[in-house]
């Protein structure tokens, strides 16, 4: 199959038209009772940062309608900490007279995190909440890794599901949370999810040492993070 | 390739097979009209009963399909196989025009990436398109099929006939964890050049006609 490709996308180029065509959608997100919104990455360490990109935020919706966002990207690169391609986010939502439902994809395709620390051909992040009348519900059905390397370990052979919420210890570094899920709403007249595929914590050790009287652990502190594969979905009264 | 379909002895299978046949070159009932525009006959009377229809989330073609909506027309065999994720919002008029759509697919294996965009009537290639919406074969809900209509392929790069079938089974349209494709919602993408996804059910996501 041919395989049509695009020409480089400045990513800082591109964040900011993102940022500017959607911050005033985000601003008025929170006030409808549906919301959504994908993203394929977000850095922010030490040394490097980059804004979530490229970023769809659901507009805001009235009445009985429905909407769309989509956002791409052909390449995602920030300094050591990140390089992707061929980015893809989408959310959708609709506000029906019995029904109202919202759902977000982001896809990432070759990830590279740290330098090789983490290694995936492609995450996808999807994720859709719905409220009828019998309740408000989400879930995470559809996401998946494909062949996903956690420090130097294989997780995931081919397209593999990991279970929510898997925590892996990147020694020196911090952790990893794989298909991180964070829930909100009461599931009756209202319901949301996020889903981050992978999540990175930057930690370092702070204070500690010994002296005479003994030796004091040290504290270990957030210095940064690192998400790739980001989708969120929520319904509300 | 395009893959031939099964019939079916139900008028909306015909329809499925009439109107995504007129991507083909050798269209059953194809009017192209005198610019080479893609169209089509709408092959029965009646009103448009859904007006909007609005969904998102993953399909998982194989060959054979064994992911495959039989009971709302699949033919059980998909040439555009693989991970696929789409998002789409369709609304029409009273008699089934596209009035406004975004439809966005995504084949993750060859990473291609359709773009439709309806706006006023008409497509951004200058086209009216046509949807039919019908209870679904299987009782269960609804179903849509919009197109023939062109789509932006990869962006600015390319373009190619599409045409789409969504139907809205239950809620949710994804009801099994993990990666499990038993929808009850279901999707397909059809394309000139690429063939179709078959009528799949979703691995993840929702439809609703509202």
């Amino acid at each position: 199959m041919k395989v049509m490709k695009m020409p480089w996308v400045n990513g800082l180029a591109a964040f900011g038209l993102v940022v500017a065509v959607t911050g005033g959608f985000a601003a008025v997100g929170s006030a409808q009772s549906i919301s959504g919104q994908a993203y394929g990455a977000y850095v922010n360490t030490p040394v490097a940062s980059f804004a979530q990109s490229p970023l769809a935020v659901l507009p805001y919706i009235t009445g009985t309608d429905g909407d769309i966002a989509t956002a791409q990207a052909d390449a995602l690169n920030v300094g050591g900490a990140l390089s992707s391609d061929f980015l893809n986010s989408t959310t959708t939502g609709e506000l029906g007279t019995a029904d109202a439902g919202s759902q977000s994809t982001a896809t990432v395709a070759d990830i590279n995190i740290l330098n090789g620390l983490i290694t995936a051909t492609e995450v996808i992040a999807n994720v859709v909440s719905t409220r009828t009348a019998s309740g408000a519900w989400s879930n995470a059905n559809g996401s998946s890794f494909e062949g996903l390397t956690v420090a130097g370990v294989p997780v995931t052979s081919g397209d593999g599901w990991v279970a929510p919420n898997t925590q892996m210890s990147l020694p020196g570094v911090g952790y990893v949370v794989l298909n991180e899920q964070i829930p909100s709403g009461d599931g009756v007249t209202s319901s949301g999810l996020t889903v981050n595929m992978i999540h990175v914590y930057l930690q370092s050790l702070t204070g500690g040492g010994c002296t005479v009287l003994g030796c004091l652990p040290g504290t270990l502190t957030d210095t940064g993070e690192i998400i790739v594969g980001s989708a969120t979905s929520s319904v509300g009264p | 390739m395009w893959q031939k379909h099964k019939c079916s002895s139900v008028v909306p299978g015909l329809l499925v097979v009439a109107l995504l046949a007129a991507c083909t070159q050798d269209a059953m009932n194809p009017d192209r009209g005198t610019a080479g525009k893609p169209s089509f006959k709408k092959e029965t009377g009646g009103g448009c009963p859904v007006k909007k229809f609005t969904g998102g989330g993953r399909i998982d073609p194989t060959n054979p399909n064994t992911n495959a909506d039989f009971e709302d027309g699949a033919s059980g065999f998909a040439a555009l196989t693989g991970k696929v994720t789409f998002g789409f919002n369709v609304f029409l008029d009273n008699q089934c025009n596209v009035m406004k759509s975004e439809i966005q697919v995504v084949h993750h294996p060859s990473k291609t990436r359709w773009h439709v965009s309806v706006h006023g009537g008409v497509s951004d290639f200058g086209e009216t398109v046509q949807a039919t919406t019908f209870p679904s074969l299987s009782g269960r809900g609804w179903c849509i099929i919009v197109g023939p209509v062109t789509a932006r392929v990869n962006g600015q790069q390319g373009q190619e006939l599409v045409a789409m079938e969504a139907c809205d089974n239950g809620e949710p349209g994804s009801q099994r964890p993990g990666l499990s494709s038993v929808g009850p919602d279901s999707f397909k993408w059809a394309t000139q050049g690429h063939g179709d996804t078959d009528l799949t059910y979703l691995t993840g996501g929702n439809i609703q006609a509202h």
